[in-house]
């Protein structure tokens, strides 16, 4: 005999609770048997549809485990940004070395003795072979950097790939966390320099001074 | 107000280099009593020992950034008057806008070159 189904155990169930007639101890245990072998079968079923799931979910962890994996993350982590961290580092060494050597040479130019011309000439001519030879930072700056780039292309590459596999799409912004970092920086509108043409030029920034207007002012952000 | 060459300035910049330029500028425009300081903090800390008749700041810093230096030393009674020049790569409309309202003099956009300090000084003190 095929299990009663949930709903027709309620009307049994029902029934004898309305009823309690005739009722032998007999049926009691033929109603509990068969509400046990309903169980059984929907335990088997929940049983099933975990058992599918959780392979499903070991899958995915198994994709994702060996999509991480293609990233080499030890190989970005431990080697490609902090080489790119150290190149950045030496960049800003050069270019403040080869800076304080120019100005040096400038400020010693212009603090020099004028008055004996062949001394003067002789003296001019030294510290503008100092400030060509401090120009030659940009050759070595120039390379340096080009390798940061390779490097920030390489992990862009390879976020892109994952995030692809994984179907990322881009984040709510209001459930985005702002960090402290963040924070601050539009707390304190700090934006660091802009590339060539995006920022405003001096002339934008004179025309703003002259306003004495406000109401000419709050326009510019309409 | 008058341009005063023997007043005192004050230059705020965390790069060495760039108060160093600015020094070199101001000296060829005649000052010779020039401070620096390398932070906003650091650089209310010598307004409060010293009376300056210029400030020039970046604005980017930390821990204290210019466009904070500006607010503090606008709200400061003692030193509300003091003429404020910003000198800095920050370039956004609103960067301008911002330090306006909060009282800044002028305003130069980096990199600048001799002629616009010079122009810029000489606007702050002819007002």
């Amino acid at each position: 005999m095929a299990p009663a189904s949930p709903e027709q155990l309620t009307h049994i169930v029902d029934f004898l609770r309305r009823e309690r007639r005739d009722l032998s101890l007999e049926d009691v245990m033929v109603l509990a048997e068969r509400m046990a072998a309903t169980l059984d079968e929907t335990v088997a079923r929940v049983d099933t549809l975990l058992h599918d799931e959780f392979k499903m979910i070991v899958g995915e962890i198994a994709t994702l485990r060996r999509d991480i994996g293609g990233l080499r993350p030890d190989h970005m982590r431990f080697e490609r940004i902090p080489e790119a961290g150290r190149e950045l580092d030496a960049v800003v060494e050069a270019t403040e070395t080869a800076t304080v050597a120019i100005m040096e040479a400038a400020e010693t130019i212009m603090a020099a003795d004028a008055s004996d011309p062949e001394a003067y000439k002789a003296l001019v001519d030294d510290k503008m072979i100092v400030v060509f030879e401090a120009c030659s930072f940009q050759d070595i700056t120039g390379q340096r950097i080009r390798k940061v780039v390779r490097t920030l292309g390489w992990i862009e590459e390879r976020l892109g790939q994952l995030s692809q596999r994984l179907k990322f799409g881009e984040a709510d912004p209001l459930h985005v966390h702002e960090t402290e970092e963040e924070r601050r920086q539009r707390e304190l509108i700090l934006h660091g320099p802009q590339m060539k043409g995006e920022g405003v030029s001096q002339d934008f920034v004179d025309d703003v001074f002259a306003m004495s207007d406000q109401d000419a002012i709050d326009k510019l952000f309409d | 107000m008058a341009l005063d060459l023997t007043m005192p300035v004050l230059v705020v910049d965390d790069y060495k280099t760039m108060i160093r330029i600015i020094r070199n500028l101001l000296k060829q425009l005649g000052f010779d009593d020039v401070d620096e300081a390398s932070d906003g903090t650091e650089a209310l800390g010598k307004m409060k020992e010293r009376r300056y008749g210029l400030v020039i700041s970046d604005w980017n810093m930390e821990p204290m950034t210019g466009y904070e230096l500006l607010k503090h030393v606008r709200a400061d009674t003692g030193l509300s008057k003091t003429p404020f020049i910003m000198v800095t790569a920050e370039s956004k409309t609103e960067n301008v806008i911002a330090a306006k309202k909060a009282g800044v003099n002028n305003y130069i956009v980096k990199p600048f070159n001799a002629q616009t300090l010079k122009g810029k000084i000489e606007a702050v003190f002819s007002d």
